[in-house]
């Protein structure tokens, strides 16, 4: 009875390294590919399923949640069970589990180069999706709590609480940033609307970074550091102090991304606080990581595995630091919008992610095939192409960065931008767009060495799949009860209160959530009405191109913003918009306020060709909107869709709604047509194409603060028939 | 044993020592003697050899051949009941200290050992505590033989009498983290809530309807802190209070209630947003203080009495038998055999024909003494040689040792702790000035603006609440506590710290203390001897368990060594071997004249301080070696800095042979004292203490026990930590005792450094006390004040306490 | 800006899950012992009794 024998399952860690580095390679490139597009916008030609606002999503989503994911799980499948000296709960979860991620992240590639978004970034995956991934992490989740429930070793070692970490938290965010209501199949508009919307997005975007990213991978560290350099952690009291101060902080943070936005100040102010307190754990554990290493360099000399771990810690250390520093509010002011962030986070998603990626594929493929690393001096070969890679990919971007966003602020003598002309700023930074390619390169010719590397050593040793392993069982003492009496003692006050807080809490929530989600206390705008048909078609579009990606809709309220783009955004304008498109990166021109700013031609000529309104523009051409027609049966579908989610549409519009679609999309054809646009290029313009919904669209915007003109005006369908505000 | 003579330099697979002549081989790994070997061989057979993959050379050696009847006394119920943690059903846990654990292996063996006992359920290491629990099936193994197995692979548990009297369940109290916890989290939660409030949010309807969420949130967070996390401040003040004392805990309880009284009010009146921010922070960071304060070294164990020292149970013999009993069992008229390295338990008398006790432990005195038949042997001497039977003569608790103890010296009870006792001694004029300005300010608002007057008086017991004043003391003595540590000095906790820095005498003990225990020199006087007859010499002596002769033969330390053809001892006389042709003779001058044809003319008339031992080769008086206790390194420099400030005394139970070494040291013959029994000693350090002096003792053995609890503050040195040491304030390591100049002047400093911080507190305490009255205390300005005053004090303890002693020279960082 | 609300009731939640979750773990004496749990993960464990050759080498 002494001993029990079990098997730890390599195959299912294996076939998550494989599908890490299949899925990390494919990532890469994609990204790649988006940053050649924006030194020669026509690479790749007019494909609109290859088009930059569509594979943009696709590379974030590929590396976050494939790359990283599979990542994530490799380790945990790895380290977990030998922590526990357990075997993961349920091999069945396990191939559940592993399938299912597989299958999402195929869902998300033929999903979003098609246009099927949310435009949520990191959530860009439509709903049956997101419930698809939110099955699919219960099944990873219960299947780590069992194992947990299961262990041998009755202590949980430090990295089993990040993992524990992880998996809550993401389950909870997830959740709270996926309430939407289902339009149609493949389409969905969020519950949330504008600011509101947005903060839900960031509070997710930021915990997404926080704790898919951070605290899965500061386990990882947490057990493979000291495995590799065969020592333990410098300070396991700090690896536990470090785990609950950061569980408390981080979840804080997220409004950072959102300042000098229409989101109530006081709220900007949180995030930066709450962001600056998170340098203290954070680099608690870069150090505890590091130290972990003193006086063993020479070993670093040599480990390949080390190495990468050595320079992926230091780099969570300086992104741990530049975030807070980011974060405060004239920082922000200058990098936000511009490159700086692109460098940021690649500088993390390089190093720090990609970093402990490899290490833990170069220490764990020849533990589980039984052999030695095929090649040390090629993952040497690797590391410096990586660490290349990393230093010719960020420093660009931090370069450009600050360079473009001076420009933009910059005024002459007497008062005027020095730089009117948006694209002045962009052209200014292309080389850096270049450099940044060849860094990327570099990494990628890297990772490829890498994964030949991890390859030839599997094919030297043969996969032990079912490891032997032994420990005794854990036995259940009724040692906790010698602390018995003094529990007595203090138990009762303690459950008392804690279930005091527990009820209060509830009963508060209860009473405040209708308030909550009914009015959303946003100063309304009485000339913000919602959008007509035609224009929802084209904000859809608008969502479909991933033209968020790079055209923000929120002015701040500085003067270098207001002179170029017109009046700030108030929160009240977006109180119509399922969901916000306010962005978070300016490689082209704000444009909320760019109703009206142009001719409908102008933008015609803009989107066939953008080279021929912006000359040296680098924006996509999007010659197929001139062909492609206007969705128009999914229209009373969204209508309903958007009056479940507060869009105040009298009952019965969606019958209306066609017909004033046809009449206001009629409406720009003609006016085209008399300013002689009745075909571009031979190609005839009619009126159910979706150039037309996007020039509705694209004229709408930000003009209603103006309150000159009821969009529904001139409708078949009144305006009082198109949105009643009294209603609600 | 084989007697090969092979010449080898090759090391032990097991423990690493080099094995010497008689090199045993198994599975092609040497080792260095039979004990090794076996261990190896069950290591082997178990398949546990990984414990040799984790570290080099793991292992310890083993004393060879450990007899099972030893651990008879396992059997008996009562003694395990006594020894196990707890018992559930037929699993029962026990917990043994081991000495021995000392690297990752020993951990790994330790928790493998089910491979070898299949009753083992489950063993856990505490590396620090060198503690290992086993979680056994009583019905397929036994206490005993888990016992048995440890000692057979080189971890023998030290088992002493005194874990029989005082249960060694150490219920661990883990309240003050989960306070800790509870105020940590609601600190964070209400921080955040209150944050809004501060960057007041906008005018609109909305943030008013914010303002009442966040505002019952932070009551329903604060709850928890006020009722669990304060509560023992409250407490503390309470019953001071009801003693009519006062004590920090009291301007703090009033803080405290000030504080939530204050918020509560403000949030459910709706005139403002409180100050439960700081109210939980504050509590936040005394609760962190107060976790500083109490860190100990779990590690070590300062408050051991003779029971200690005492093995847990002794061989009996009745009609012939042997049969091993628990001392505190031993009648008078029992007789009992003791081995070689055994204590006497109780006073008895040698029925054997004679025998050496090592009375190192109750006097001081460090050399051996011989005693014959029918003496009478005391408690706690040590048998050096061959094993002596003892009738015993008074039951262990009525034995001189422990007559000893019950002097009542000891029975005082531990020396009153004065952790605040700094900011207690203020806290009442503290306490009475705060509520005077208080009422004053009160007064003065109900002429010019009754509405506002006593918001103000509320505020002015906030702010003066004194939060940084109460973090003070247990910052600067945890750092100083860490620092001193680190440089080798253990203090038992922060509370005795204050007694360090009072110090003006300091009394030394000499044996293990000035002179450094074990490090003793020889040198050889007469003809000088060839290679060939040290190589006999130390040969022969390597086979002898005599402390001089293993001194001889460490410190000739001769290369390859042989086995004598054929050797016997005469136990503390000495001994005979024979090489070949060459015959040899080790021992007293008595010895060597009983054996060789050697007359008292051949001796040279030695008038040594130090002991001597002659040799005698081939019936050839060839000289003898000299024996000197050499003194600790630095201790002269040490005693010669110290005598400026200090009065310095030597107390030894050695004779006096040595003073002329001694002499210089101390500042005249009176300060030294020699001969002095155990009870000598304490009372020398009683008159001391009459005379009003701060007496700091520093010693080793048992015999300095009574000194050491006597005294002020007391130190035991030992070269390691882990290992017994008396009752005391502190352990000190070996080496790190001659910087005890600098841990004086140190721990000196730390109070001032004390005072300083207060200052700079009660500066904060009076800003705020500035804006109080004037009636501008904000939420805002208190959650300023309050947070930053406390770092501060933890940033400025922390950091001047180590430049101040880095600027003395010391360690600041591992 | 109601749905800050909704943020806070789950962060909260959240939160106090973490809470508990700390209680236990403080009070089933996970943290006694912060320093062998950081050796002990060092060990991988080895199958002991099948083929013992395989640890005759070193």
């Amino acid at each position: 009875m002494s001993m029990d024998t079990f098997h730890y399952d390599n195959k299912i860690v294996r076939n998550f390294g494989i599908a890490a580095m299949t899925f990390g390679i494919i990532g890469f490139i994609v990204g790649l590919i988006i940053a050649l597009k924006l030194i020669f916008p026509d690479f790749l030609g007019f494909i609109p399923e290859l088009s930059y606002g569509r594979l943009r999503p696709l590379h974030t989503n590929a590396v976050i949640f494939a790359f990283a994911g599979n990542a994530i799980f490799y380790g945990v499948y790895y380290s977990l069970p030998r922590l526990c000296k357990a075997p993961m709960w349920s091999p069945v979860l396990s191939q559940i589990h592993f399938w299912g991620w597989q299958l999402i992240i195929l869902s998300a590639v033929l999903t979003l180069p098609f246009g099927i978004t949310t435009s949520k970034e990191y959530a860009e995956l439509e709903w049956p999706i997101d419930i698809a991934i939110t099955i699919i992490w219960v099944v990873f989740g219960v299947n780590m709590i069992m194992t947990i429930m299961k262990r041998r070793e009755k202590h949980l070692y430090v990295a089993i609480w990040f993992y524990i970490a992880t998996f809550v938290t993401v389950a909870v965010l997830h959740l709270v940033n996926s309430f939407e209501v289902p339009a149609t199949l493949l389409k969905s508009y969020p519950i949330y609307a504008g600011v509101q919307d947005a903060l839900v997005q960031w509070w997710y975007g930021h915990n997404a970074v926080a704790f898919f990213l951070t605290t899965p991978f500061l386990g990882i560290m947490y057990y493979f550091i000291p495995k590799a350099a065969n020592r333990p952690i410098f300070s396991y009291r700090l690896s536990i102090v470090h785990f609950w101060s950061l569980i408390f902080i981080y979840i804080w943070a997220g409004p950072h991304h959102l300042l000098y936005t229409s989101l109530p100040g006081w709220a900007q102010a949180l995030g930066t606080v709450f962001s600056l307190m998170l340098i203290a754990p954070s680099w608690g554990g870069m150090l505890n990581g590091l130290l972990t290493l003193r006086g063993a360099w020479d070993k670093v000399r040599e480990d390949p595995v080390l190495k990468f771990l050595v320079v992926g810690v230091t780099a969570y250390g300086m992104v741990t630091f530049e975030g807070p520093m980011l974060s405060i509010a004239n920082v922000n002011a200058i990098a936000h919008y511009s490159d700086y962030i692109v460098g940021h986070v690649h500088n993390g998603a390089l190093m720090w992610n990609g970093g402990l990626t490899f290490a833990m594929l170069y220490y764990i493929t020849p533990k589980i095939y039984k052999t030695k690393l095929h090649s040390v001096k090629l993952a040497n070969i690797h590391f410096w192409f990586a660490t290349l890679g990393a230093i010719f990919y960020v420093i660009p971007m931090y370069w450009g960065g600050i360079t473009q966003s001076l420009m933009w602020k910059q005024f002459t003598a007497d008062g005027f931008l020095q730089y009117p002309n948006f694209l002045e700023t962009v052209v200014q930074i292309i080389p850096m767009y270049a450099l940044r390619a060849f860094g990327g390169a570099l990494f990628i010719v890297g990772a490829i060495f890498g994964v030949y590397n991890i390859l030839k050593t599997a094919m030297n040793g043969s996969l032990v799949d079912q490891e032997e392993a032994q420990a005794p069982a854990l036995v259940q003492t009724g040692e906790e009860s010698g602390g018995h009496w003094h529990r007595k003692l203090e138990g009762k006050p303690l459950k008392f209160t804690v279930l005091v807080v527990i009820s209060i809490l509830i009963g508060g929530i209860v009473e405040y959530m209708p308030t909550a989600l009914i009015d959303s206390n946003i100063p309304t705008i009485e000339s913000v009405k919602p959008y007509t048909p035609l224009e929802i078609e084209g904000r859809d579009i608008y969502i479909a191109e991933g033209c968020n990606n790079c055209h923000s809709q929120m002015i701040r309220p500085f003067r270098s913003e207001t002179e170029r783009y017109g009046e700030y955004s108030k929160a009240g304008e977006f109180v119509y918009d399922h969901p916000h498109l306010w962005g978070s990166k300016r490689t082209g021109p704000d444009l909320h306020r760019i109703g009206g700013k142009y001719p409908d031609s102008w933008h015609l000529r803009h989107m066939y060709d953008p080279n021929s309104t912006s000359p040296g523009s680098i924006m996509p051409a999007y010659p197929w909107m001139l062909e492609k027609e206007i969705d128009e049966e999914s229209i009373p579908n969204r209508i309903n869709a958007l009056r479940t989610v507060g869009v105040p549409y009298a009952d019965g519009y969606e019958k209306l709604a066609i017909r004033d679609l046809r009449a206001q999309a009629e409406q720009i054809t003609n006016g085209l047509r008399e300013n002689g646009f009745s075909s571009v290029e031979g190609i005839e313009i009619t009126s159910d194409k979706q150039i037309i919904a996007m020039i509705a669209y694209l004229q709408r915007l930000g003009v209603d603060i103006s309150g000159t003109k009821d969009p529904f005006e001139g409708l078949p369908s009144n305006a009082r028939m198109g949105a009643n505000i009294k209603e609600n | 044993m084989s007697s090969s003579s092979t010449i080898t330099t090759t090391n032990c697979y097991h423990c690493g020592e080099k094995c010497v002549e008689d090199e045993l081989i198994s599975d092609e790994k040497s080792f260095c003697c039979a004990g090794c070997k076996t261990v190896f061989e069950i290591l082997n057979n178990y398949d546990l050899c990984t414990y040799y993959e984790l570290d080099e050379a793991a292992g310890n050696t083993v004393p060879n051949g450990i007899e099972r009847k030893r651990f008879d006394y396992l059997k008996d119920e009562e003694v395990i009941e006594k020894l196990i943690d707890f018992r559930n059903g037929t699993t029962v846990s026990a917990s043994f200290y081991i000495p021995n654990i000392h690297c990752p292996s020993c951990i790994w063996l330790l928790e493998n050992l089910q491979n070898i006992d299949e009753g083992i359920l489950s063993g856990k290491v505490n590396f620090l505590k060198r503690k290992v629990t086993f979680v056994y099936n009583s019905t397929s193994t036994s206490l005993r033989n888990i016992v048995e197995l440890l000692s057979t692979i080189g971890y023998e548990p030290n088992l002493k009498l005194g874990q029989l009297e005082s249960d060694q369940r150490e219920v661990k109290d883990r309240r003050l983290w989960l306070k800790l916890g509870v105020a940590g989290f609601c600190f964070g939660n209400i921080m955040l809530f209150s944050f809004p409030e501060y960057l007041n949010l906008d005018q609109s309807v909305s943030s008013n309807s914010f303002k009442i969420f966040f505002g019952t949130l932070n009551i329903v967070l604060a709850l928890p802190v006020l009722l669990y996390s304060s509560v023992d401040y409250l407490k503390s003040a309470w019953a001071a209070l009801s003693q009519k004392g006062i004590n920090l805990d009291v301007p703090i309880s009033i803080g405290i209630i000030a504080l939530f009284g204050r918020s509560l009010y403000e949030i459910l009146s709706g005139t403002g947003s409180g100050y439960f921010d700081s109210f939980t922070g504050f509590i936040f960071f005394l609760l962190i203080g107060k976790i500083v304060q109490q860190k100990t070294f779990e590690q070590l164990s300062f408050n051991r009495d003779y029971k200690s020292y005492l093995p847990i149970s002794v061989i009996k013999i009745s009609e012939d038998k042997e049969l091993s009993v628990p001392v505190d069992k031993l009648e008078i008229g029992d007789q009992v055999t003791i081995r070689n390295q055994e204590l006497i338990p109780a006073d008895a008398v040698l029925v054997s024909e004679e025998t050496q006790i090592d009375y190192s432990f109750i006097t001081g005195e460090s050399e051996p003494v011989l005693i014959e038949k029918g003496t009478l042997a005391f408690a706690g001497g040590k048998v050096i040689g061959t094993q002596s039977d003892f009738v015993i003569s008074k039951k262990v608790e009525h034995s001189y040792l422990t007559q000893l103890w019950e002097n009542e010296a000891f029975k005082g009870e531990d020396k009153k702790i004065s952790v605040t006792s700094f900011a207690d001694r203020i806290s009442p004029y503290f306490t009475i000035i705060v509520i005077g300005i208080a009422l004053l300010s009160l007064a003065i608002w109900l002429q010019i603006e009754p509405s506002k007057a006593f918001t103000i008086f509320s505020a002015v017991l906030i702010v003066a609440c004194p939060c940084a004043l109460a973090l003070s003391t247990p910052f600067t003595l945890g750092s100083t506590l860490n620092i001193l540590s680190q440089n080798g000095l253990f203090v038992r906790s922060t509370s005795v710290l204050e007694s360090l820095s009072n110090t003006d005498t300091i009394t030394f003990d000499k044996t293990g203390t000035i002179t450094e225990s074990g490090n003793t020199k020889i040198d050889f006087v007469g003809s000088t001897l060839s290679a060939d007859e040290l190589r006999f010499i130390s040969s022969s002596c390597r086979t002898s368990t005599h402390p001089l002769s293993k001194t001889i033969y460490k410190e000739l330390n001769t290369k390859s060594l042989l086995a004598p053809d054929d050797i016997h001892e005469v136990p503390g006389k000495g001994l005979f071997a024979n090489f070949g042709n060459t015959s040899l003779w080790v021992g007293s001058q008595n010895f060597l004249i009983e054996q060789t044809d050697l007359s008292y003319s051949d001796f040279p008339d030695s008038s040594e301080s130090g002991s001597v031992v002659h040799i005698c080769i081939d019936n050839k008086y060839k000289g003898y070696f000299r024996f000197e206790n050499n003194l600790r390194e630095g201790i002269g420099s040490l005693l010669a800095k110290l005598s400026g400030s200090y009065s310095t005394f030597l107390l030894s139970g050695d004779n006096e042979k040595e003073s002329s070494r001694l002499v210089g040291l101390f500042p005249n013959r009176k300060s030294m004292l020699f001969n002095q029994s155990p009870i000598q000693k304490l009372n020398f350090i009683e008159n001391l203490k009459q005379q009003g002096k701060e007496v700091l003792m520093i010693g080793d053995g048992l015999n300095d026990a009574g000194a050491l609890k006597t005294s002020s503050f007391g130190i035991a040195i030992s070269d390691d930590t882990s290992a017994f040491s008396p009752a005391c304030d502190a352990i000190a390591e070996g080496d790190s005792i001659k910087n005890l100049d600098t841990y004086l002047s140190f721990s000196k400093a730390a109070f001032k450094v004390i005072l300083f911080s207060f200052g700079i507190s009660l500066c904060y305490n009076l800003v705020g006390l500035g804006f109080a009255v004037t009636g501008h205390l904000s939420p805002l300005v208190a959650a300023i004040l309050m947070p930053l005053s406390s770092v501060t004090i933890m940033a400025f303890t922390y950091s001047v306490t180590r430049v101040i002693a880095y600027r003395m020279g010391l360690r600041i960082w591992e | 800006m109601g749905v800050i609300v909704v943020l806070i009731a789950f962060s909260l939640t959240v939160a106090l899950g973490f809470l508990a979750a700390f209680f236990w773990a403080v009070k089933s004496g996970q943290f006694d012992d912060p320093e062998t749990p950081s050796i002990r993960m060092l060990f991988d464990d080895k199958i002991s009794s099948t083929n013992k050759n395989k640890h005759k080498k070193s």
